[in-house]
């Protein structure tokens, strides 16, 4: 299996979970159900994290069909561009859902403005998931073909052509930007290395709270500072995508990179036992943490430093750079 | 420039350099990326809870927080050695190299005064934050950025061996 299976395992969970989370959370307004709110919400989010590996094993994708006999070059960077700006409605449209939920867990309401921006941003995300769902679909379903893009530029039928190489492909979008920017690289990864430190902080802190370091402060007083991890998540994300866009092939095919998106994900859906949950919300100053709630934090203390191994042994033992 | 030589060419320094094991220069640098995340993000939330990112919250028992930081700290003390060693021409050479460990020593300078004076204070958590305790938390976070941003333009400004995306 490589990665192009893995997009087209993956790559129908950001347009049908959209809908499914949109149906779900149109019936919580609807019927007022605090319950199903909440379960729309964390449905939302999960797609959102899903949607990183979708993106980025789509480039993997694109790299062996580029070239290939009766396949649109045109159709496959006009669905890449598209799915960048599906990645940034999704993963906004994550943020705001965890916010919700994060909120929900303080007050026991989800605030004036949060709904209405998920509702929004979900909207406009099914739309721009749709859209370069489309796309997507087009490359290898000449069926469904219409007009414009997806007919444009169907490369000429040569016998048994070979994908193009993996270096030999221009990023195209943003990515242009990314590479063709000197200070852009260095920028991003400066940002990445301090949304890093942002992130390790408040998990450093939540361990040594579960393990019982720093026991006399509650677990109401630490959720307050979880939005400063995911701001941290958030920046490592959206700098990651960046470097991604500049020089996906040396990600794609590195094996490294494909162990760190999986426990990102992992790390992601950890964050959301801390964010909702009871069990760790009702310990007060001096109280013992469960056995779970350990568990929970060594697991997101060791999942974060996984994560950390895995991108600093990007150039060494995935053969990144 | 013969004593920079002489200790970049040290057996050890020469392993670590040119080792292909996993176990030389990139598991350095995996340790060096750990204990940063753990120093500055250690102090990032001292910082922000100072300045006032927890309100009505007891902040004396962030302090338990320091020994972690101080763990981070030698860690990156001693993988930043051995990095060092390996490459003393270039980083001694770099001007940038100076103002990152600028930043460092004043960043464990101010770390060092916040626990002295802010968490001494036994009028600490008895009222609003003071004045002084603030700025000193701001120094501590224009510190720690300071070394983060000026630690990676060290592999793209001044004597650099190569570095992605620094040649596009």
């Amino acid at each position: 299996m490589n990665l192009a299976h893995i997009h087209l395992l993956v790559n129908h969970f950001p347009t049908i979970g959209t809908i499914i989370a949109l149906g779900l959370f149109l019936v919580a307004l609807v019927s007022n159900s605090v319950d199903l709110k909440r379960a729309s919400l964390v449905v939302f989010f999960i797609i959102s994290l899903i949607t990183i590996p979708t993106y980025m094993s789509g480039n993997a994708a694109e790299e062996m069909l580029r070239g290939r006999q009766g396949v649109s070059t045109t159709a496959i960077e006009a669905h890449r561009n598209a799915a960048q700006l599906a990645v940034l409605f999704m993963e906004l449209t994550g943020v705001v859902s965890w916010l919700g939920l994060w909120r929900f867990r303080r007050h026991s309401n989800f605030g004036r403005a949060t709904l209405p921006a998920v509702l929004l941003l979900s909207v406009i995300t099914m739309g721009v998931v749709g859209y370069a769902a489309n796309l997507g679909g087009g490359i290898r379903h000449p069926e469904i073909e219409g007009s414009g893009i997806v007919a444009a530029k169907r490369t000429p039928a040569t016998a048994q052509q070979k994908p193009a190489a993996a270096k030999e492909l221009e990023p195209g979008g943003i990515g242009d930007y990314v590479t063709g920017e000197k200070w852009m690289w260095p920028t991003c990864e400066t940002l990445h290395f301090v949304g890093l430190s942002l992130l390790m902080g408040v998990v450093l802190l939540i361990d040594m709270r579960m393990l019982g370091v720093v026991k006399n402060v509650s677990f109401a007083a630490l959720h307050r500072l979880l939005p400063w991890a995911v701001l941290g998540f958030g920046i490592n994300v959206m700098t990651g995508m960046l470097f991604f866009a500049g020089r996906s092939a040396q990600y794609t095919t590195n094996s490294v990179f494909q162990w760190k998106m999986a426990l990102v994900i992992l790390a992601g859906v950890n964050a959301l036992y801390f964010t909702m949950l009871d069990e760790t919300w009702t310990l007060k100053a001096g109280d013992d943490a469960p056995v779970m709630a350990k568990v929970m934090a060594s697991s997101a203390l060791f999942l974060w430093i996984a994560i950390l191994y895995c991108g600093s042994m990007l150039p060494f033992l995935g053969g990144s750079f | 420039m013969d004593f920079l030589n002489t200790i970049e060419h040290n057996p050890f320094s020469q392993w670590v350099t040119n080792s292909p094991s996993v176990w030389a220069f990139p598991m350095f640098l995996f340790l060096h990326t750990t204990g940063m995340s753990i120093v500055a993000g250690g102090s990032a939330i001292i910082d922000l809870v100072l300045l006032g990112m927890w309100p009505k919250q007891p902040i004396k028992p962030l302090e338990r927080l320091y020994p972690a930081i101080w763990v981070g700290f030698w860690i990156n003390a001693i993988t930043g050695t051995v990095l060092l060693c390996a490459d003393a021409t270039a980083k001694l050479g770099s001007l940038d190299f100076y103002l990152k460990m600028g930043f460092v020593f004043a960043g464990v300078y101010v770390l060092h005064t916040m626990r002295k004076t802010v968490f001494a204070d036994p009028l600490l958590d008895q009222g609003p934050v003071s004045r002084n305790a603030k700025l000193w938390a701001w120094a501590s976070l224009i510190c720690w950025f300071g070394a983060i941003t000026a630690g990676r333009l060290l592999a793209y400004v001044g004597p650099v061996k190569g570095a992605p995306g620094a040649n596009t």
